[in-house]
């Protein structure tokens, strides 16, 4: 059925491109000329002699004649013609070529021409196979018998009327003198040729979409069409211009570099799958491919942008990274694209996910960009949007490009990459191998499992990252599906006196991020304490520390911390010293310093209470054992406190007041 | 029985699409004449009267409320059956219509395609028409008055099936079809009485590929040759009796 009323057809039906059309039916026309035209031949079959056969020969020499153009050409404007579908070859029917020989051709009947407003009907397709079979009796090709049983299944509805339309117009054939009818059965299966083509035969008519207006139609002058071209010309004024020297040459510079990789210029090794049938080219190139070919490790050194959107690249820069440990820089840059081109509707916690990550104080894999950028991040992740992360990326982008890139060029990993890629052999089919070839042809991958084979590949990295770079502030969180131990540290912060977070899995120190409440000071107190803790040999006793002060000290110490009340007393103890001070300045520490848990990110909700709920989920200080400094020590085990975003309401235990 | 008439009345419809659709092939190539232009013409019309009395039936079935389910499930049958010959005539009269203008027979200029049909499609026309000889009475500048003709009626033919949308709540996706795949090689009809015709079988097809071709030149060679085997054996008995008796 058919949509009858224009109005609400939106229907496409429109081919593009073929403007061509037009002129091919006027040179064909111009064949026709008994005297000018093209010289016909009798065809002689067993039994009968058909007229107007044409051969190849002539059909090229006419054409080279006709327009004044060599052979060679000539021959491409013929073979355009038969695979248009005006002129069929009647030997070898599948291949749309014109052979330079004594190969005989026939012209198409008007009816069966590729006229642009005649659409290409399945009903019509379903006929002539249900004819055709009745002529096989029921024994077609594979393709034909495959999209026999496809429309069967698809106009089913249609089914009896195909059936029955198929027999009459049979029978109606049959009515007609035997030559007529052998060039009727020529025709229509040359029709079905050029519009369905089977396995291994190229037409002209795989055009790609159609469209809604016809494109050779002239445009009604309407105010709608003029207004049109108003906009467009005013926004031709506003658009920014470059100076034609500079683009002109960023476009010679890109076709310089780019010569060598282009199919099309240049030779695809092994052998390009369009042409050849064969699919080596594909396999080798395959995203998640072991080993690269040398082609595409040289685009991954044209510029930082093709290095990183080969996901075979950008796992040999992963890996350089990760022996670098800054490989939080690439995983927030992918996080950052995951959600630019993600779900909506998981956006919000992705966005969560990210921030929790490596952005905020205490991250696991804090990544070091500017304090402005940080404040735009962080305000718009209050609400966040698919771009809230946009100018952060662009940092780290940058910060990559400029820094890692280099080196990664330089680097060992890239050099063994470079080593091991292969360069594969040009392929050199005959004929009968092409054939053969075309005959293999297999549909590639299904997208979905092509799609699962990513996801589980991103399952698969998602495990096995290595969080190596922390930075003091940072806490491991348990709850964090990345983190997954670690062996070893950046020698940055290193002082191995330097009470460092538990390492182990198992027991991570307490973490409360206050970051609403995080002020300039604050920031100072926590950079003090960090410093002050990473001298905690160099200075002095404090020695004339007087107790009451002490213990208003240890007291604002342990509640900041939060401290079950035994350590609370035992850090009372005289000889228990609390770790760095608490106080805004620097404050010389005891270099017996006790080893204690020390949550970096200090919650500064608190104020100075007394009373301390039991159920406090912060870590007990150790307070014994001033002497031992590893703070490898295990913790005892309760679940830490999460490091809070900015945007998340506060709960009752973080403010009080 | 109004099924039956129905069903006879659609299969002449569906007769003269197929063979007007033989014919509008035929345009513009060498097989095209005046003749074949009137054909063209007597057939249209035919297909016309058709159509509209298999509509004006279909559309009193159709709007009978008191009929059954199943009555109704092969009233809709059939009405897909009839919009889908409606529709391809439809499309065979506008495209026999611009291959028409294209291709006027009385300007020399103007060529005809050498197809390689140059019989005549008489025969198919006298199928359509139901007679048995074709009389051919039209005046000689039919390809150029017939085209106005062909507008007029296209029209007709476009407003009708717009009616014919509007009117009858049909689906058409709903309707089962009752042949299953592969049932045009049953030689009994589906709908309706027509005569059967005889699926010939020495067809043969223009030699193309060595390879290709059907297994009836094969089966016709293989005949041939058989025959001529034992002619020659026959033959060679004889000769030798002949030579043996004197």
């Amino acid at each position: 059925m058919t949509i009858r009323n224009p109005l609400r057809d939106h229907g496409q039906r429109y081919r593009p491109r073929i403007a061509c059309l037009k002129k091919a039916e006027k040179v064909l026309l111009e064949m026709q000329d008994l005297k000018t035209g093209v010289k016909s031949q009798p065809q002689r079959l067993v039994i009968t002699t058909i007229p107007h056969a044409i051969t190849g020969e002539d059909i090229i020499a006419w054409l080279a004649d006709r327009f004044q153009v060599d052979t060679q050409e000539a021959r491409s404007f013929g073979s355009m013609l038969v695979a248009l579908g005006y002129i069929y070859p009647l030997q070898d029917h599948k291949r749309l070529v014109i052979k330079p020989d004594a190969s005989l051709y026939r012209f198409q009947t008007p009816y069966f021409w590729p006229t642009q407003q005649w659409p290409v009907e399945d009903t019509d397709y379903a006929i002539y196979l249900a004819k055709r079979n009745i002529r096989k009796k029921g024994i077609l090709e594979v393709h034909e018998q495959e999209h026999y049983n496809h429309l069967h299944k698809w106009m089913n509805h249609k089914w009896d009327f195909i059936v029955m339309q198929a027999k009459e117009q049979y029978r109606a054939a049959k009515e007609r003198k035997k030559p007529d009818r052998v060039v009727f059965d020529c025709q229509e299966r040359a029709y079905w040729v050029v519009h369905r083509p089977p396995p291994g035969t190229v037409s002209a008519m795989d055009y790609g979409l159609d469209r809604l207006i016809d494109p050779n139609a002239d445009e009604a002058k309407t105010p709608d069409f003029y207004a049109r071209i108003m906009i467009f010309t005013q926004q031709s004024i506003m658009r920014p211009r470059v100076k034609s020297s500079v683009s002109l040459g960023a476009v010679v510079k890109y076709c310089a570099t780019y010569n060598n990789h282009d199919p099309f210029l240049s030779k695809c090794l092994p052998s390009n799958p369009w042409l050849t049938d064969d699919v080596t080219y594909w396999t080798l190139n395959m995203p998640y491919v072991e080993i690269p070919t040398k082609m595409r490790v040289e685009r991954w050194t044209f510029s930082f942008a093709e290095l990183l959107s080969d996901p075979r690249g950008r796992n040999d820069f992963r890996l350089f990274l990760k022996k670098e440990f800054s490989g939080e820089n690439l995983a927030f840059w992918e996080g950052c694209e995951d959600l630019k081109w993600g779900e909506a509707a998981t956006m919000r916690e992705k966005a969560e996910h990210i921030y929790k990550t490596f952005l905020a104080r205490g991250a696991p894999r804090w990544i070091n960009i500017d304090g402005k950028t940080m404040e735009i991040t962080v305000k718009g992740l209050k609400h966040p949007h698919r771009y809230v992360l946009d100018a952060a990326q662009t940092h780290i982008y940058m910060l990559m490009k400029k820094d890692s890139y280099g080196r990664y060029q330089k680097s060992p990993v890239f050099k063994e990459t470079v080593k091991k890629a292969i360069c594969p052999e040009e392929h050199h089919f005959t004929d009968a191998q092409l054939e053969q070839n075309a005959k293999k042809r297999r549909p590639s991958l299904s997208p979905i499992i092509l799609r699962q084979m990513e996801q589980e590949q991103k399952a698969k990295m998602a495990a096995n990252v290595d969080i190596t770079q922390l930075c003091r502030f940072t806490t491991p969180v348990p709850h964090l599906a990345v983190y997954s131990g670690i062996t070893d540290f950046p020698s940055a912060n290193a002082s191995p006196s330097l009470p460092f977070l538990a390492h182990s899995p198992a027991c991570p120190s307490p973490i409360s991020v206050a970051l609403d409440s995080t002020s300039a000071s604050e920031r100072r107190v926590e950079a003090g304490e960090g410093e002050g803790e990473g001298n905690p040999a160099a200075q002095a006793p404090a020695g004339g520390n007087v107790s009451k002060s002490r213990m208003a000290l240890s007291l604002h110490r342990l509640l900041k911390r939060g401290c079950t009340p035994a350590t609370l007393f035992a850090s009372l103890s005289p000889k228990c010293h609390s770790a760095a001070g608490t106080s805004s300045h620097i404050q010389p520490i005891s270099p017996d310093q006790p080893s204690q848990a020390l949550p970096r990110r200090i919650g500064n909700f608190f104020q100075i209470k007394v009373d301390i709920p039991p159920e406090c989920r912060i870590y007990p200080i150790e307070s014994e054992d001033e002497d031992e400094e590893n703070r490898a020590a295990s913790r005892g085990g309760v679940g830490a406190k999460e490091i809070i975003c900015p945007w998340e309401s506060l709960t009752p235990q973080n403010g009080t007041g | 029985m109004g099924k039956d008439e129905c069903k006879t009345m659609l299969d002449a419809l569906n007769k003269v699409t197929a063979c007007y659709r033989h014919l509008v092939i035929a345009l513009g190539s060498t097989s095209d004449s005046q003749n074949l232009r009137e054909e063209l013409k007597r057939t249209r019309k035919k297909a016309q009267e058709l159509a509209v009395a298999n509509r004006t039936k279909l559309t009193s079935l159709l709007k009978d409320k008191s009929i059954s389910k199943e009555d109704r499930a092969e009233y809709e049958r059939l009405w897909v059956l009839f919009s889908s010959s409606m529709e391809l005539l439809e499309v065979d009269m506008k495209r026999s219509l611009e291959i028409g203008q294209d291709f006027p027979l009385k300007v020399p200029t103007r060529h005809l395609i050498q197809t390689g049909m140059t019989g005549s499609t008489t025969t198919v026309a006298a199928r359509a028409m139901s007679v048995q000889n074709m009389k051919y009475e039209a005046d000689s500048n039919i390809d150029t008055a017939d085209l106005r003709d062909l507008q007029c009626e296209i029209s007709q033919v476009s407003q009708m099936m717009e009616e014919m949308e509007m009117k009858v709540q049909v689906a058409p996706w709903a309707v089962e079809a009752k042949q299953e795949a592969g049932a045009e090689l049953k030689s009994n009809m589906s709908v309706g009485n027509s005569s059967v015709g005889v699926i010939s079988i020495c067809e043969e097809e223009p030699k193309e590929e060595e390879g290709g071709g059907s297994r009836d030149t094969g089966f016709a060679s293989i005949c041939a040759v058989v025959i001529f085997l034992v002619i020659v054996t026959v033959a060679v008995v004889l000769g030798y009796l002949v030579i043996n008796m004197s």
